[in-house]
């Protein structure tokens, strides 16, 4: 598969078709894959494919990313998953579907976080999100990497973050309250969360907005509620799961849960989830005269 | 050398001997599945198995966020109260020889032009025990930073650990020396077979006198090479708030428009809103150049001017940065 994403890639920027190939390549030691930027042809041999590919690139197709988009036309390479993101990104007119050339990876599963690794891809340390992909046959690609990927979903989400959902939801309010504050508290107001997603794209985030301040700043109790709350809002119908939040946390905020069940209330009440089809709203922005309003109590 | 053993079992006997005389005993503990700093009420929460833990201490001489102010207004009075330095005797036990040498550069900066008491009140009541580290990662680079697992900087009492479970004991400073005789009785004479320390390989291609000189001009300013190496970076700022050097802090009032805290909380360079001055110009505004200016702090500012190093290679950063963005890899192409 590399070799095949290396030479699409050559003749992406060779023919001048795209400026910038957005991919993964190796760290020094060969240890661990990172994010880079290919703008000649002669250096897509840097490109690498495997199970530590985890990172979601499409955080660098956003406004926040001024030096990447003045570089051109990007391809950029992308798991069913990330896809997603780049299709919310679409529908949310961040960016346009011809401005953006997807090479879509037909994936396997990649690891949780890349220490696990140990060569071997095995299902304890893959994702929650990885045991219920129905994208790892990559859609709205302009090229495929890879055959076709026999894997069906289970018709059941099953995982250790549907688990934990259900064992919350089993739990009395001021139970779940307790749990959350408890997690917050941890928070150390680093944005981490926010900067490594690629849904969260404001460039100016209610927390820099201090005129007046919306959001305390200080990581206590109080200031730590207000933005993991408003953040979870501000995703809810269009976070797809990615887990980048989460994996991207240096005090293990099981974010997760957060997004996972905003995602299962939306599919309940609209019967939406993200980043399948650019061409429809999320539902948070669209009016419906069909809307269920039985979720509001 | 040390004189003195600590028996692991005896661990449980200083962590009560601190707390009874009114201190709080901070060590590596376990929390949502990694290892950290907090304070302890038993040893049975000290984690033994950690490589170094995920928060630098520093958190406990220069808090996250604090009050240092408390302000009223109302129809005809305005009032404005300081804050007394809550600085209780701590000791911080199971920190690692790198960043016990971030001390040093703490303290320049918060004594350099204005004595900030909210550090140096807790500086002056905490007592750093290191352990030489006997297992490491690739994220380590000490020795590349000239500091290695036997350094003692920073440190007020250094142990190792020993073959036969327990810690062999050195007082280093004054203040260590009068630790260890405040809770003697923990402690037992003699001396140990030690087990051996873990060296992380110093990397070859990393010249620190090379990089110094590099960024001491200028010229590097507009070196294409930021972008290369930085362009990843996704100014998550986690990094220098994980790091035992970074000490950058913002203060912010919070509260209502009639009473309300002054607070100074943790700020990082790695933030756009970080320059962002009231006109709208943002002289950093881009990531490169923040990335730029943590390098330069690290491997300039703080050698020049405080004579201390900016980087303890504990490798922190790298292991919390989630595009895998290594300060070694800049390191090394500043060395070129």
């Amino acid at each position: 598969m590399e070799n095949i994403l290396r030479q699409k890639a050559k003749e992406l920027l060779a023919s001048g078709e795209v400026k910038v190939v957005i991919g993964y390549g190796w760290n020094r030691a060969k240890t661990r894959t990172t994010p880079v930027f290919i703008t000649d042809a002669a250096d897509t041999g840097q490109l690498v494919w495997n199970p530590l590919c985890v990172n979601n690139l499409s955080v660098y197709l956003t406004r926040k990313f001024k030096d990447i988009q003045a570089l051109g036309k990007p391809a950029i390479v992308a798991k069913g998953c990330d896809i997603r993101n780049i299709a919310v990104l679409i529908s949310e007119a961040q960016i346009k579907r011809e401005d953006v050339y997807v090479i879509g990876m037909a994936c396997q599963g990649v690891v949780y976080k890349q220490e696990l690794w140990q060569g071997e891809l095995k299902p304890n340390i893959m994702p929650t999100k990885c045991h219920n992909c129905d994208v790892r046959n990559p859609h709205l690609s302009d090229f495929v990497v890879g055959g076709k990927v026999d894997f069906t979903p289970p018709e059941e989400p099953a995982g250790m973050v549907f688990d934990k959902i259900r064992d919350l939801d089993s739990k009395s309010p001021s139970e779940r309250w307790a749990f959350w504050v408890k997690e917050f508290s941890r928070c150390i107001k680093c944005y981490a969360c926010r900067q490594v997603c690629s849904l969260c794209y404001c460039e100016r985030c209610i927390t820099e907005k201090n005129m007046p301040q919306w959001i305390e700043t200080s990581a206590h109790p109080r200031g730590n509620l207000s933005w993991n709350l408003i953040r979870a809002m501000h995703l809810t119908g269009r976070c797809t799961f990615c887990g980048e939040c989460e994996r991207a946390c240096p005090v293990n905020i099981p974010l997760n849960l957060v997004n996972q069940k905003m995602i299962m209330v939306v599919k309940d009440a609209f019967d939406f989830k993200s980043g399948y089809d650019e061409k429809v709203h999320p539902p948070m922005i669209v009016f419906s005269p069909d809307d269920k309003e039985n979720f509001i109590k | 050398m040390a004189d003195k053993t600590l028996k692991k079992e005896d661990l449980g006997k200083l962590v009560d001997s601190v707390r009874a005389k009114g201190g709080r005993f901070v060590a590596p503990t376990l929390l949502a599945r990694q290892v950290v700093f907090r304070s302890v009420k038993s040893a049975e929460e000290v984690a033994t198995d950690y490589i170094l833990a995920r928060n630098s201490f520093k958190e406990f001489l220069f808090p996250q966020t604090e009050v240092i102010a408390e302000f009223s207004m109302s129809k005809d009075s305005v009032g404005l109260k300081g804050v007394e330095v809550n600085a209780p005797e701590t000791v911080v036990f199971g920190a690692r020889p790198c960043e016990a040498a971030s001390l040093k550069g703490l303290r320049a900066l918060f004594t350099w032009d204005f004595v900030d008491e909210f550090y140096t009140k807790r500086e002056d009541r905490t007592v750093v025990i290191t352990v030489g580290c006997t297992s490491g990662d690739e994220a380590c680079f000490c020795t590349t930073v000239d500091l290695s697992p036997e350094s003692t900087e920073g440190s007020d009492v250094y142990l190792r650990e020993t073959e036969d479970n327990g810690y062999a004991v050195t007082g280093l400073t004054e203040k260590g020396k009068k630790f260890l005789d405040t809770h003697a009785a923990v402690f037992t004479s003699g001396a140990a077979k030690e087990k051996p320390l873990f060296m992380p390989e110093k990397l070859p291609a990393i010249d620190l006198k090379r990089i110094s000189e590099r960024l001491k001009d200028t010229a590097h300013y507009d070196d294409p090479v930021w972008a290369k190496l930085t362009m990843k970076c996704i100014g998550c700022g986690a990094c220098t708030f994980v790091c035992p050097t970074c000490r950058c802090f913002d203060i912010t009032d919070e509260g209502t428009a009639f009473e309300g805290e002054r607070r100074k909380n943790w700020d990082s360079c790695q933030y756009d809103s970080f320059t962002l001055h009231a006109s709208g110009h943002n002289p950093r505004e881009h990531q490169p150049q923040r990335w730029r200016n943590r390098f330069m702090c690290k491997f300039n500012f703080y050698p020049e001017k405080f004579s201390s190093k900016g980087c303890v290679g504990c490798g922190r950063c790298i292991r919390v940065c989630p595009v895998r963005l290594d300060i070694t890899e800049v390191m090394e192409e500043f060395s070129k």
